[in-house]
């Protein structure tokens, strides 16, 4: 099947200031490939190309060099945009329009044919909990009522793919949890999701696939499992670990933390069950074991080469 | 389709514009302040003065042609920049060009807004033409088609030119540069017999020479006959202001399409 993205070898540079030759390279090389039905998280600090890969993706920028294909098609494409939704970063329409005359005004650009628009644009306004707003004006819109009005425009065509650009900025911890539930909807609709943020643990919670650019370059990617293991490793916890036993799980490699109640066992997964039978065989109650998981913040901070923060 | 969409988007948005709500509400009023001196010179006409009042009536009527001329051409221009140039300020260009719609047509369709808003323009303003004449006693003796064509078609022109310079430099700038032509257009419309061949040429061909698409070339605003000017004549001017424009606007979308559509 095509992938609904696909981008080889994309390099974009700025220019410094205009009529000077000095350039930032915004996107070094970046390769990645987003494949029908998955919902993927493209994540990064501030500055790390994300909105330029939008961009290009969506058309509206050029690559110096490497290769952008939506469906198949160039960006820009009509038959690729068809296709899509899109949600930019800090949506913006025009404030003499009233919710529902916007979408009418969408409707019609995006060439969709329904027998009952008015209907259609109706039941989109509730989706998004705007039904009771749709006569004000969009000037008069709250931040968080324009990027749910930018989440109703972005659905309006039935897309195939979404490309959402921080889709949860300026929205409440309810708004939040409604873009969550709607993108897990479309993912069991099997509808295509790309989408930036910054909220990790959202993320966490509605990707399937994560890639994390930092510098312009593709830090990390793989399936939300493969983010969320770390080194191969697995956690066995026990409600009492004698000193002698301890001793001989650390010379085998493993480390322990004491804890209230409990007893944590952080060892190599190769290990987990010769050291799962000793622990047995010496009369330790085996409460759980898992494997170690990290954070998609640890992964991603990790991967970007930050401590903490920006 | 798209085209019609965008261009009915584009003349909403102008409607709603309060700069052009507000210069075309001053505009009006002082078009029909105009009123008051050809009220004036009606009441004081006689069969003594007959003459040296049709004068009168006809330099004001003449004036207030100028006026809105000139005030329309400003008017094509800035709306046709500001049309292009203030989706990209806002970024509402990223949502609509997200949409399966072509970068000529968005351009086209803002074009055809802004052809939308000069035609209600011309309407209105020839309505009020022919009402200063009426009252100035006189009668416009020539076909409303052409009063109507022909600032179309040298608005069409203006807006062209603008819509080229908005895709390659800010519309502050692009109104300079409106200007600019404007004053060369007078002057070489005006004193172009006395300029060298090798000036006059090129830039005859550069500047939209609205002269020959102006109805001084054949109105008259009394009861003497028409001034001669066949079929053949309007057609070449109106094709050459139609040209005009047409090279302008696919200007404009070659750069359209190469430009970066990012929020300025």
């Amino acid at each position: 099947m095509t992938p609904a993205i696909e981008f080889s070898g994309i390099t974009k540079f700025y220019r410094r200031r205009r009529f000077r030759s000095e350039k930032t390279a915004a996107l070094s090389g970046v390769s990645f490939e987003v494949a029908q039905g998955e919902v993927c998280a493209f994540l990064g600090p501030n500055g790390a190309g994300k909105t330029t890969s939008m961009n290009i993706l969506m058309g509206f920028i050029f690559p110096f060099s490497g290769r952008a294909r939506v469906f198949g098609f160039q960006p820009g494409d009509v038959r690729a945009k068809k296709r899509i939704g899109f949600l930019p970063e800090n949506f913006a329409f025009y404030r003499y329009l009233t919710a529902e005359k916007l979408l009418r005004f969408h409707l019609r650009l995006s060439g969709r044919q329904t027998p009952d628009p008015a209907g259609l644009i109706t039941s989109l306004l509730t989706k998004v909990k705007l039904d009771s707003y749709k006569g004000l004006k969009i000037g008069k819109y709250s931040r968080g009522m324009m990027q749910r009005l930018g989440i109703a425009q972005a659905l309006l065509g039935d897309p195939d793919l979404l490309v959402l650009d921080e889709p949860t900025s300026g929205l409440d911890p309810a708004g939040r949890k409604e873009v969550r539930d709607l993108i897990l909807g479309l993912k069991a609709e099997g509808k295509t999701v790309f989408l930036s943020s910054h909220m990790l643990s959202e993320v966490e919670q509605v990707c399937d696939r994560v890639i994390i650019i930092d510098h312009g370059c593709v830090a990390g990617a793989g399936t939300m499992q493969q983010m969320l293991v770390e080194n191969n490793q697995t956690e066995i916890v026990v409600d009492q670990l004698s000193a002698e036993l301890e001793t001989l799980l650390v010379e085998k490699g493993a480390q322990s933390l004491r804890e209230t109640n409990r007893v944590r066992i952080i060892c190599d997964s190769g290990l987990k069950r010769e050291l799962t039978e000793a622990l047995w065989a010496n009369g330790c109650d085996v409460i759980s074991l898992a494997p170690v998981r990290t954070s998609l913040e640890d992964t991603f901070l990790k991967l970007v080469g930050r401590t903490g923060g920006e | 389709m798209n085209i019609r969409i965008i261009a009915t988007g584009a003349l909403r948005s102008f409607l709603h514009n309060k700069v052009i709500l507000l210069f075309g509400s001053l505009f009006v009023c002082v078009v029909l302040l105009m009123m008051t001196p050809l009220m004036t010179y009606k009441s004081m006409t006689n069969a003594a003065n007959a003459q040296q009042m049709q004068g009168f009536v006809l330099s004001t009527v003449s004036g207030v042609m100028s006026l809105v001329s000139a005030f329309g051409s400003l008017l094509a221009a800035w709306a046709a920049a500001d049309s292009v140039a203030g989706e990209m300020k806002s970024g509402t260009v990223l949502a609509v060009m997200a949409r399966p719609l072509r970068r000529w047509e968005f351009l086209a369709g803002k074009f055809l807004g802004v052809l939308m808003l000069m035609a209600i323009y011309v309407t209105a303003m020839l309505g009020i033409t022919i009402l200063l004449s009426w009252l100035g006693g006189q009668h416009i003796q020539t076909s409303v088609w052409a009063l109507l064509i022909y600032p179309l078609a040298r608005y069409a022109m203006w807006a062209a030119l603008a819509i080229l310079f908005v895709t390659l430099v800010h519309p502050v700038l692009v109104m300079g540069i409106i200007l600019i032509m404007m004053a060369l257009v007078e002057l070489f419309g005006s004193t172009s017999n006395h300029i060298a061949a090798w000036i006059r040429v090129p830039v005859h061909l550069v500047l939209p020479l609205t002269g020959l698409v102006s109805e001084d070339r054949f109105m008259v605003i009394s009861r003497a006959p028409l001034k001669s000017f066949t079929w053949t004549s309007h057609l070449i001017a109106l094709s050459y202001a139609a040209d005009y424009a047409l090279v302008c606007f696919l200007l404009a979308v070659f750069m359209f399409h190469r430009r970066e559509l990012t929020r300025d």
